[in-house]
């Protein structure tokens, strides 16, 4: 359907894609394992339980790692990607990406009643065990990849990170901008809540969140007056709206779908598992917050904290350093 | 298309006729706000009253020294001005803690701090400490629909009650949305919604903000109150600065003729998405967050698009226009041959055909010539079969009362269509938990000749 909608207005989105840096096609091979981590919240000595996604050690590491998102996977359009996933945790594990087609091997199990009920949406890696996964003619644009087994209980337990393939057109630099929650109580090792009760108490950036009273992170965001491509992934559950101070982002691809024409706007929906690809460009050099304007600006019932991040601009490029090179028969000043 | 909404039968309990503002001059066509391009506002505590007899403690943004109002003043500005708002903070809070500093941020506004008052610095933008004041400026360089709230510990004081809505006049005039033609409207109003969790106003009334920290409010929120311009109904559709609602000055009763423009802008107050429906009609959505949706600058709305339920998301603005002419109905709204009601359409008396090619609608009365003379398509059940509600003037017809039992009607003395327009998520159509009333208000179509303020 969206390739349709597409076609329609194929003078403008031709006009887009025509943009993207695409590349020959390629195959790439990434290693990830899911292992068992702990993520110490912010304001607290005490670690969550989590599991994560992290580049594959070659063995299974023998106590819960520092939890983070999975590695970001930065990939060209139209290549092949494998990943082989080994799997450190108890039970199994699989790799899915929403919007990415492949071939999808549903994994059924019988219960109690010898009822065929779906446990996973594609093949798994057992406990223990290891499973590959391809995707060809990888689509351009954001996408998260996430656990596909089990998906209420695992995603939520940490399983997921991002896809970036190709780049747009008049992007300079780039973001990436991953939302998540964390609810303790599910991560409870002893009496793990269900997920019916979702409520977290912290809201993540990029892995990270700072309790009330600490400065909110800040994310180098290239310079003034150079566009920033920023890449929004929600690997949440809940919605949240995204809010950025100082010019208007223009919004042009939502899932990996390039939109007709771009939305200029100041906020941006991010519904639970949506990705949203935005054009900005900070007029002056400085620091420029994004934050929840849904108001998960709190960290462990406090307000203050949550999801707010700096996109910190640096210095101008001023017009005369580009001669210098010319000038002087010096190489390219490299400007931090 | 356009049904009759008979919903409104079962309000008449909740109604108190006195309150309404349908015969007073007290409802108002623009919007209400303060005008300008310097602005002094103040923060402090107020008391907002809910239709189920409950009181919140709640912080709002005063105009200079007036009372703290939920919303803050609309502040209304022309496109061009160099804008200055002076924030002082007279905030007082229970308990041994100092009061919080607070803060306005300016979404989609180039933001800058008057050096002479610079507050000091918090996560978002300058505060001001208590007691103390800071001074923002920008340049409202473009048209449109924006908002406004506090950036100091947002998750809390927008709850409390900072934030309000921010409307840029293009210079193409006061009946223009944005500097476009197709954004022209007859009318307009504004559709600021919101939402309350009582226990959080109830938690910083008896303890003060820090006690927020130990309960788990602010992250697992519960909205039990909803709201449209601060007001929750059936207290939307009462007067605008009444008395008895003094932290609560804005009303929100839209009303208009058929055939007319209404813009409605719509902005996302609280922390939770809205669908507001507005029964009636659809409405074409042009603008999201004070920007025209256009393919290309100067070609006007053509990536607008009809609806007839607003998504509203938390900080962002909508801004659509509303039209009804009562096209679709297959009958005619003036009367039919099934009563004496003379009127003409195009030059034409009821029963008389329409010439061939003649205009679709009449340039006066709006009325669709196509259904000129066509009757109420329903026979209307004798009186003691009926169950009348307080917006039924006892006939179909726009403009037209008939009798009642005595009791009865009184809600729309002119005889107009009353469609409710309203969170479509029904929950909210209540006072915490007692129906009907929160985020909901009528639209009047008033019969041409009948005035609107």
């Amino acid at each position: 359907m969206n390739s349709t909608i597409i076609i329609k207005n194929v003078r403008s989105a031709a006009f887009l894609l025509a943009a993207l840096l695409l590349t020959t096609a390629s195959s790439y091979a990434l290693d990830l394992a899911a292992v068992e981590a702990e993520w110490t919240p912010p304001g607290s000595a005490t670690p969550v339980n989590m599991w994560g996604f992290i580049a594959d050690p070659g063995t299974c590491p023998g106590a819960p790692v520092p939890w983070t998102t999975g590695p970001d996977q930065i990939e060209a359009a139209g290549g092949t990607l494998t990943i082989q996933l080994r799997n450190c945790l108890s039970e199994p594990v699989s790799l899915v990406i929403p919007g990415q087609p492949t071939t999808l091997n549903p994994q059924v199990v019988l219960d109690g009643q010898d009822r065929p009920r779906v446990q996973a949406f594609t093949h798994e890696a057992a406990g223990g065990g290891s499973a590959i996964y391809t995707w060809n003619n990888l689509k351009p644009g954001s996408y998260l990849y996430q656990s596909g087994s089990h998906p209420a209980k695992q995603i939520q337990m940490g399983l997921y990170g991002a896809l970036k393939v190709g780049s747009y057109a008049g992007a300079v630099n780039e973001v990436t901008l991953l939302y998540s929650e964390v609810d303790p109580a599910l991560h409870s090792s002893l009496s793990p809540a269900t997920p019916l009760n979702y409520k977290p108490k912290y809201f993540l950036v990029n892995g990270q969140s700072f309790a009330p009273g600490e400065a909110a992170p800040g994310i180098a965001a290239g310079r003034a007056n150079e566009t920033l491509l920023i890449r929004f992934l929600n690997a949440g559950l809940m919605s949240h709206t995204p809010v950025v101070q100082g010019p208007y982002m223009k919004i042009i691809a939502e899932d990996g779908n390039l939109y007709p024409y771009p939305r200029e706007q100041y906020s941006a929906l991010l519904a639970a598992g949506k990705t949203l690809d935005a054009l900005w460009t900070p007029v002056k050099e400085g620091s420029f917050a994004i934050y929840d304007r849904s108001m998960s600006l709190s960290s462990n019932g406090a307000p203050g904290g949550g999801m707010l991040v700096h996109l910190n601009a640096g210095t101008d490029r001023f017009p005369w350093i580009l001669f210098i090179p010319a000038i002087t028969g010096m190489g390219v000043p490299v400007v931090p | 298309m356009n049904i009759r909404i008979v919903k409104s039968t079962m309000l008449i309990a909740a109604f108190g006729a006195m309150f309404l503002a349908l015969f007073t001059n007290g409802a108002r066509a623009a919007i209400d706000g303060i005008s300008g391009s310097s602005f002094n506002l103040a923060v402090r505590t107020g008391q907002i009253s809910t239709p189920d007899g409950g009181s919140l403690l709640m912080w709002g943004y005063a105009d200079g020294a007036g009372l703290a109002q939920y919303p803050g003043p609309t502040l209304i500005v022309n496109q061009g001005d160099t804008i200055i708002v002076t924030l002082t903070n007279n905030l007082t809070v229970a308990g041994a803690a100092p009061p919080p500093n607070v803060s306005i941020v300016f979404p989609g506004q180039q933001v800058s701090i008057a050096a002479a008052d610079p507050g000091v610095l918090g996560s978002l933008t300058s505060e001001a400490t208590p007691g103390a004041t800071v001074t923002y400026e920008f340049t409202a360089t473009n048209a449109g629909t924006y908002t406004y709230y506090s950036g100091t510990d947002s998750a809390l004081q927008v709850e409390m009650g900072l934030m309000g809505a921010l409307i840029v006049r293009p210079t193409a005039g006061v009946d223009h949305a944005y500097n476009h033609q197709d954004t022209q409207f007859d009318r307009e109003y504004l559709f600021l919604l919101s939402e309350m969790d009582a226990r959080i106003h109830e938690e910083v009334e008896f303890f003060g903000p820090g006690s927020i920290a130990a309960t788990d409010y602010i992250a697992n929120y519960f909205s039990v109150l909803w709201f449209i311009n601060g007001r929750a109904a059936p207290d939307t559709m009462a007067e605008a600065n009444l008395a008895l609602l003094p932290h609560q000055p804005y009303n929100i009763l839209p009303k208009m003729h058929p055939g007319e423009r209404l813009l409605m802008r719509i902005i996302g107050g609280g922390r939770q998405m809205h669908p507001f429906h507005h029964h009636g009609n659809h409405a074409r959505i042009i603008a999201l967050d004070g920007r025209l949706l256009e393919s290309a600058p100067g070609l006007g709305p053509d990536l607008s698009h009809e609806v007839f339920t607003v998504p509203s998301h938390p900080g962002t603005t909508t801004d659509a226009i509303f039209e009804w002419t009562g096209k679709g109905l297959e009958w005619d709204i003036y009367g039919g041959t099934d009563v004496d009601r003379p009127h003409d359409c195009n030059g034409k008396a009821v029963g008389v055909a329409q010439d061939p090619g003649a205009p679709e609608f009449d340039p006066v009365t709006h009325e669709y010539c196509a259904d000129h003379g066509k009757p109420f398509p329903v026979i209307m059940p004798q009186q003691p079969d009926l169950t009348f509600g307080g917006f039924f003037g006892g006939s179909p017809y726009l403009g037209s009362l008939d009798a009642l039992p005595p009791g009865e009607g009184g809600l729309n003395p002119n005889g107009g269509f009353t469609y409710m327009w309203h969170s479509h998520n029904e929950k909210e159509l209540a006072n915490y938990d007692i129906f009907p009333g929160g985020m909901m208000t009528m639209l009047f179509i008033e019969a041409p000749g009948v005035t609107i303020p």
